[in-house]
């Protein structure tokens, strides 16, 4: 199907084309309102969502396998491979999907599934969700629930393959529930190549009474795909948000975030580090509002970029939306090339120019890598990070020195 | 726009339909090509003006109402606003003018006669749409310094306006532009040759005053290589009930090594608490640096309006051009602000500052829109942006939304905001020393103010800060 | 000169005055020592009337009137003054502005005349002078960026311009150096005039080697336990704070 199909049409239409039924008319509607990504979509106006959609993809059947016990959480095209003893997934009906959202995708996502993963997160677990992605032109999507238990301390890592998934698009996503007291800290790994799948992904994030959202992500590559997040915040909820992006190629990738404090004593830290090379075109659409109810909030928000090659194209839109006087809001965001000083005093030093920009380009993005707690994680985000790094540096070679 | 009317415009009947009572002071409501017409008849026009206003017309009737802003407000009824309005009798000199006038001016504080005598500053005030007095053009011409109502610029230097009006602002720019283009009564043309200073500071001061009467400067001020002037636009409004539109544009341009500063207080009718009555302010400002090494700064310092909508920008297209934006944004009562800038960088190693300060009292909403944007070419440009926005209270809102872009690996940005409240350490420092409360909020306000203020010539930072004290009287406790 | 009966005081929904007693006479130092958290703070914004502090009980009688019912500046313009533990920067604002704003008010209170710029900038330069203090310091903004000497006699050079009656200096040596201790206590020493009270909160005795108390009086547990001369500094210093019976049970 072409997903431009969808564009302006009425609740009825969409009913047909989707092949839904009346129950999800609310979905439909909210879809019909916010209208399908187009340039004149601010929250989409800088990523080209217009060549992905008009693209004609297979679907792949709905067909969910007998799952394995495995370490980790693997899901194939959206099918439930894997899980380990212990934590809970299952296919279900999602019945609080947040009838607020600002991303038209976000309904879309869930008007093309006819049930979602969820994963129950019990007691203080580690797990690790491994998405792959094995067929070309197709259209994968699928949407993810977690839960989480009051007063536990729960850690996903999430990774992705997708060799065989040239041409392809995926639109997936989590509802994620953080509940009262707990803490969820959810690691992205996400190194994407030209020549395999794009990528949208539209989460909502409900981080409930007193309890701690972790939520960083690690995208690197040379592919484009861009991540839609809301997250709300309950009466003394906390979220941090990291987003370290080190992006070549053609690619354009980011975030467009909201973070909504709705009630007294929250906080939000969101810090995005953003390294483009060659062509890329890096996004940071990141509004934190805080409601009229939400007295004594602190929100920092931040956005560091540095722009590598001639050709790369860096948009920074930090946002406050505040509607009380008690609270403590800042954002500030810079970019702009590598210090030359830094790099003049490396390189009198005797240090190569390869690897003096490398030991600033990581020195920029330590700040977030070096913020995991766990080892085995951090070194394994090194380990992409490094060979991101080594992947565009290759390609630079080939240029004329000038442009390096 | 019935159907009929709009195949009259495109099949140009309208030249020959039209016909108007020029002897009316006053346009009735509405907005047709007849409107139009009897506008640029009762200003002399020529015919090139004319079609250009037609023109515009004919593309605004194509155009929607934006709705991007962080504002709301009933729908404007276009067609329920007079377009002209011409005081009776248009003076020739100073002492013709309507002694109620003069009285009118002196209460906001601009006395035409002490002013000419005591400030060196030469004024051309704009009084309902149609100018009334230009004083100091003598001296101006002295230096070939042009001076004037844009009317009169239209008859007398029509080669000049032909040539830049529209050409920082296009016609079609936006639909609050496009109806000035097509509507615009009166306002102001400086021209200031190569190589002159302006020896003294320009002024206007703008004034709304009879009912429901949409009030549609047009401003454009160029200046020649090697050129320096300073303008300044004061604005007040007495208070009225019904909403006023109000939808200025103003176009400056500088040469080689030109710089123009251009300041505005704008205290217009705000409205009430309740957010009836005052302004609608939907302004579009913008400066083009054109020849290298040119500059221009804008400062505004914006208490009034209802509701204000507006972005001063600069296109920074000559090499090593600069662009300063400084501004204050106080809203109160139940006014909405959406203001900010746009920086367009072009040329090479072209720099802006941007230093915008907000103050929100009991409802009001106040929003820093801004966009900074590095183009390809613009080797080495820089931006550095500061915006804070200070609270006071628990039912007004502080809304900061920048947008950066950057496409040029030489280029950098650098933009940071705060949002806080007066501290009460603060507040309890000066208090403790003495000075009553009202005294302290005043105080850490104009301390937080001060940069913006210190870019405003001297005699109007005084005006700006007690008019700032006036506008927050009464809104803190 | 000031008279604190039975005061008691809560920050927040904790009682940290519980009943405090202390006379101030006339022309005399007292100093008030104590170990942290006993309520040195609090008694200094009690007396000021700091928006934290919530009085539950007793009386502060001042010049024969109760101060708990007057605001923070009409205290200062009655000649409290207090020296903070650590000066709130206030960006944009003039030092030289704000000082003149604060002594116009009490000037104008007084019934006095307001002074002029003119006026006001000789009366600093002499102040100035004394402190060992730059001239820039008036026109930076207040205490923004100054260090923890140029704020603390900032503090000194408004108490010797305001002329106050009741001078509490809260923790005034506190990260000062030993020539900026000596400054500000020359300008301390030279405000007494057999007529003015000084409230010296102290954590260390150190600051009482150049400013010399009449009395001591500690506080502990959000009550004055134990008021003597000036002799008593040594017993503290030898056996510290854990000494001290209170002596009114």
């Amino acid at each position: 199907m072409k997903l431009t199909a969808l564009q302006d049409k009425n609740v009825d239409e969409l009913r047909m084309l989707l092949g839904v039924d009346a129950k999800k008319d609310l979905l439909l509607k909210k879809l019909s309102e916010l209208g399908m990504p187009e340039i004149k979509n601010e929250i989409y106006r800088y990523f080209d969502t217009q060549s992905l959609l008009e693209k004609q993809y297979d679907r792949i059947r709905f067909v969910p396998k007998k799952i394995e016990e495995s370490d980790k959480i693997e899901i194939v095209d959206g099918i439930i491979k894997t899980a380990p003893k212990g934590i809970r997934v299952y296919y279900g009906e999602y019945k609080e999907v947040d009838t607020a959202h600002f991303d038209p995708l976000y309904y879309l996502g869930h008007l093309l599934v006819s049930s979602v993963i969820i994963i129950e997160l019990d007691g203080d677990v580690e797990t690790e969700i491994l998405h792959r992605f094995t067929q070309p032109d197709t259209l994968i999507a699928y949407r993810l629930v977690i839960k989480n238990q009051a007063n536990r301390h729960a850690t996903v890592y999430e990774t992705f393959e997708g060799a065989h998934a040239e041409g392809s698009l995926v639109l997936y996503g989590y509802d994620m529930h953080i509940a009262k007291d707990s803490s969820l800290r959810f690691l992205k790994n996400q190194t994407m190549h030209n020549r395999e799948y794009s990528m949208i992904a539209s989460h909502k994030i409900s981080v409930q009474k007193q309890a701690n959202m972790v939520y960083k992500s690690f995208d690197f590559g040379d592919a484009s795909a861009l991540t839609l997040l809301k997250a709300e915040l309950d009466r003394f909820a906390h979220i941090e948000a990291g987003h370290l992006l080190y992006i070549a190629g053609h690619a354009k990738r980011g975030i467009v975030s909201q973070i909504i404090h709705k009630d007294e004593h929250t906080t939000s830290h969101q810090e995005a580090k953003n390294i483009l090379d060659d062509n890329a075109r890096g996004i940071f659409d990141a509004l934190v509002k805080v409601e009229p109810s939400a007295k004594y909030t602190k929100a920092y928000q931040n956005s560091k970029s540095i722009l590598l090659a001639e050709n790369t194209y860096m948009i920074a839109k930090p946002q406050l939306e505040i509607y009380v006087d008690e609270l403590e809001a800042s954002h500030g965001a810079t970019m702009g090339q590598l210090d030359k000083r830094q790099l003049f005093y490396l390189q009198s030093r005797g240090i190569s120019q390869t690897d003096a920009r490398k030991m600033l380009v990581m020195a920029f993005a330590n700040t977030l890598i070096e913020k995991i707690k766990d080892a085995r994680h951090q070194e394994r985000i090194k380990t992409s990070f490094e060979a991101a790094f080594h992947a565009s540096n290759k390609a630079e070679e080939h240029l004329p020195t000038l442009l390096r | 726009m019935p159907q009929k009317e709009i195949d009259k415009a495109v099949a140009g009947e309208y030249r020959i339909g039209f016909q108007v009572d020029i002897e009316a002071d006053t346009v009735p409501p509405g907005l047709d090509e007849n409107t139009i017409c009897f506008i640029s008849a009762k200003k002399n026009e020529p015919e090139w003006m004319r079609d250009l206003r037609l023109k515009a017309f004919s593309k605004w009737k194509t155009m929607a109402e934006p709705h991007w802003g962080h504002v709301s407000y009933p729908p404007i009824g276009y067609q329920a606003i007079s377009y002209f309005s011409a005081p009776k009798n248009p003076p020739q000199s100073l002492d013709e003018v309507d002694p109620k006038i003069l009285e009118a001016y002196e209460k906001l504080g601009i006395p035409l006669e002490e002013q000419k005598q005591l400030q060196g500053i030469a004024v051309d005030a704009v009084f309902d749409s149609v100018s009334v007095k230009t004083t100091y053009t003598e001296e101006l011409n002295k230096h070939g310094i042009i001076f004037c109502s844009i009317s009169e610029a239209i008859q007398k230097h029509p080669e000049l306006i032909k040539k830049y009006m529209h050409s920082v602002v296009p016609m079609n720019d936006n639909f609050f532009a496009t109806l000035n283009s097509a509507v615009f009564t009166d306002g102001t043309f400086v021209y200031i040759p190569k190589g002159v200073r302006c020896p003294m500071e320009l002024s206007t001061y703008f004034r709304i005053n009879a009912l429901n009467t949409g009030q549609f400067e047009r401003t454009l001020i160029v200046a020649d290589e090697d050129s320096y002037v300073s303008y300044n636009e004061g604005c007040s409004a007495p208070t009225r009930d019904e909403n006023q539109l109000h939808a200025a544009v103003v176009e400056l341009i500088a040469m080689k090594n030109a710089h123009i500063k251009y300041s505005t207080i704008q205290n217009w009718y705000p409205g009430d608490e309740t957010g009836k009555g005052g302004i609608y302010n939907f302004v579009t400002k913008r400066g083009l640096c054109l020849g290298d090494n040119s500059k221009i700064s804008w400062t505004q310092v914006e208490t009034g309006s209802a509701i204000t909508w507006k972005y001063p920008g600069c296109i920074l297209k000559g090499d090593n051009s600069v662009g300063e934006f400084y501004s204050v944004a106080v809203t109160t009562l139940a006014q909405q602000a959406d203001t900010g800038t746009k920086m367009i960088h072009l040329g090479k190693n072209t720099s802006s500052t941007i230093v915008s300060k907000g103050i929100s009292a009991m409802k009001g909403q106040n929003t820093y829109r801004g966009l900074v944007k590095i183009g390809a070419h613009a080797q080495g440009a820089r931006n550095f942006s500061q915006c804070d926005s200070l609270l006071i209270g628990s039912e007004c809102g502080a809304h900061t939304f920048p947008t950066l872009e950057c496409k040029d690996s030489k280029g950098y940005i650098e933009h940071e905001a705060t949002t806080s409240k007066i501290s009460d350490e603060q507040l309890f420092y000066l208090r403790q020393r003495g000075i009553s409360e009202e005294d302290a909020v005043s105080m850490i306000v104009h301390g937080f103010c001060k940069e913006v203020f210190s870019q405003l010539p001297m005699e109007y930072a005084v005006e700006a800060k007690a008019l700032l004290n006036l506008t927050l009287e009464g809104s803190v406790g | 000169m000031m008279k604190i009966e039975n005061l008691k005081a809560n920050i927040g929904s904790k009682e940290i005055l519980k009943g405090l007693n202390l006379v101030l006479e006339e022309g005399k130092v007292h100093a008030i020592m104590g170990p942290n958290g006993a309520g040195k703070s609090t008694l200094s914004k009690a007396v000021t009337g700091h928006y934290e502090i919530e009085i539950t009980g007793g009386d502060i009688v001042y010049k024969n009137r109760s101060l708990l019912e007057m605001s923070p500046e009409e205290r200062a313009l009655e000649g409290i003054f207090l020296s903070f533990q650590n000066p709130v920067e206030i960006p944009g604002v003039n030092n030289a502005y704000f000082l003149r704003t604060a002594l116009n008010a009490k000037r104008k209170h007084e019934g006095k005349k307001e002074l002029n710029a003119a006026e006001f900038l000789r009366l600093m330069k002499e102040h100035l002078e004394s402190l060992g203090m730059k001239s820039d310091m008036i026109s930076r903004s207040l205490n923004e960026g100054f260090s923890g000497g140029e704020k603390k006699r900032n503090e000194i050079l408004q108490m010797l311009v305001l002329e106050p009656d009741v001078i509490i200096l809260d923790e005034i040596d506190s990260g000062l150096d030993i020539d900026a201790l000596r400054a500000v206590s020359e300008g301390i020493n030279k405000m007494k005039n057999g007529k003015r009270s000084f409230l010296v909160i102290t954590h260390y005795s150190r600051i009482l080697d150049y400013i010399k108390p009449d009395y001591i009086h500690v506080l502990k547990e959000g009550k004055i336990v134990k008021t003597a001369g000036p002799e008593l500094v040594a017993q503290l210093e030898a056996e510290g704070y854990e000494s001290i019976e209170d002596e009114n049970q």
